[in-house]
């Protein structure tokens, strides 16, 4: 992209920190459309996709002198940033509509698979759809569920060192795709 | 420990995409702090991680930006803005409640002066009332007073000759002054007359009656006409307005100078 240009990544996150309203501009047109798209991966759904963007992009207003140039780049802080409160919602959200034996399944597959949202043919979970059906539903839970290695191997009863190893090997194989 | 191997295990992917475990995390930074290869193993996948999150995206609807920015700008400057306007509404808003009560205050007052002033002028008029008829009573009485005052000056005139008149129905008296020769009538006991009659007063002057004047409601004594001379005086009760000569068979009192 030409804008690059106009702000190194470090004097971006510098300006930012100094509550430039401009460079909050400039990282709002550059990063909003993917973090959005991310959180509707994750929450199907377009109105609370707005929502969590905004709390997204006010947090990252709030809490940029949280971010660490040694730990990573601006765009993964962001995207952690925008999965998690993605991930926080669609669970309060299930939490509030859950029954009493809501499966963990049922909501992957509720989410992915009942209400057949475009939003599984952009972004990252279009991506994910041409991966095959095992590494597919890892990501899902992982990724896009929010679920821990350990709540992964209880709901699917396979150990957690299969856990382990075949998450690595799907965002690998994912990884072959981009 | 291979590290190709490790790079290509997966871990870096999920490390960089926030899947791994606590223990993980902590293990790929510190491998990535000692190896080189790792840690740009992690740039290369944040760089192409980004690249291809950028790619096939949807764009947020513009409500959302102008929420965001109203959000984050809004605090500084509504602080000083919004809340001035806000109070100065909230004067506004005193302000107006204050004159709606003020109005409603003043117009019950308006009733309530209007009424006491309604009774206040009926009260006075009624004490003006009042105050008229007591000076009509105080005209009357001081008329009365100066009208007996000077019948008793005349009382006590010594050149007043005294002629007292009776009958058989009353009594009156004459008072003939010596020097003017003026007649006053003081009615001691003289019944009113019947309607349509009137007393009159007669002067006896040689043998003759002649008219002294009708006898009205006076008030002490009841000053009659002027009698040069006279041998006595009489009464007669006449027609109303009097007559010239009279009626003998009505004489009421009479008696000699």
């Amino acid at each position: 992209m030409s804008d690059a240009a106009k702000y190194t990544e470090n004097g971006l996150v510098a300006l930012l920190k100094q509550r430039d309203v401009p460079a909050f501009e400039y990282l709002y047109e550059h990063y909003s459309a993917a973090l959005y798209t991310v959180i509707l991966n994750i929450v199907d759904e377009k109105e609370a996709g707005n929502d969590v963007l905004q709390d997204v992009f006010v947090k990252i207003w709030r809490q940029i002198d949280q971010y660490n140039e040694q730990k990573g780049r601006l765009f993964t802080w962001l995207l952690n940033i925008a999965r998690n409160a993605a991930i926080d919602f669609k669970r309060s959200r299930q939490f509030r509509n859950s029954r009493q034996n809501l499966e963990l399944t049922d909501s992957v597959y509720y989410s992915t698979g009942v209400t057949q949202l475009d939003t599984d043919k952009i972004g990252l979970a279009g991506l994910v759809e041409k991966l095959p059906e095992e590494y597919r539903k890892l990501i899902r839970l992982s990724y896009f569920g929010g679920y821990t290695h350990e709540e992964i191997a209880s709901a699917e009863n396979i150990p957690l060192g299969t856990v382990k190893t075949r998450i690595r090997k799907a965002l690998s194989e994912l990884r072959k795709l981009m | 420990m291979d590290i190709n191997a490790y790079i290509e295990s997966g871990i870096i992917e999920s490390y960089v995409m926030g899947v791994t475990t606590p223990e993980e995390t902590a293990e790929v930074r510190s491998m990535a702090a000692t190896h080189p290869e790792i840690a740009s193993a992690i740039s290369a996948f944040e760089v192409m991680l980004e690249k291809q999150l950028k790619s096939n995206v949807q764009a947020p609807p513009q409500i959302v930006r102008d929420k965001i920015f109203s959000e984050i700008i809004s605090p500084d400057e509504t602080g000083k803005v919004v809340p001035m306007e806000s109070g100065r509404g909230d004067i506004w808003r005193f302000m107006a409640a204050a004159s709606i009560l003020l109005f409603i205050a003043s117009a019950l007052l308006n009733v309530y002066y209007y009424r006491n002033y309604k009774q206040m002028q009926s009260s006075y008029q009624q004490l003006l009332a009042d105050q008229g008829v007591m000076q009509a009573h105080v005209d009357k009485m001081q008329t009365r007073m100066n009208l007996l005052d000077s019948s008793m000056e005349m009382l006590q005139d010594p050149s007043m000759k005294v002629v007292s008149m009776k009958g058989n129905d009353g009594v009156a008296t004459v008072y003939w002054s010596s020097k003017t020769k003026d007649v006053y009538l003081l009615k001691n006991n003289v019944p009113a007359a019947p309607a349509g009659k009137q007393y009159q007063l007669w002067a006896i002057v040689n043998g003759k009656p002649v008219n002294a004047g009708m006898i009205g409601d006076c008030v002490g004594l009841c000053k009659m006409q002027n009698i040069p001379e006279a041998e006595a005086f009489a009464i007669t009760l006449e027609k109303e307005g009097g007559s010239p000569v009279p009626t003998l068979s009505a004489l009421f009192v009479m008696g000699k100078v």
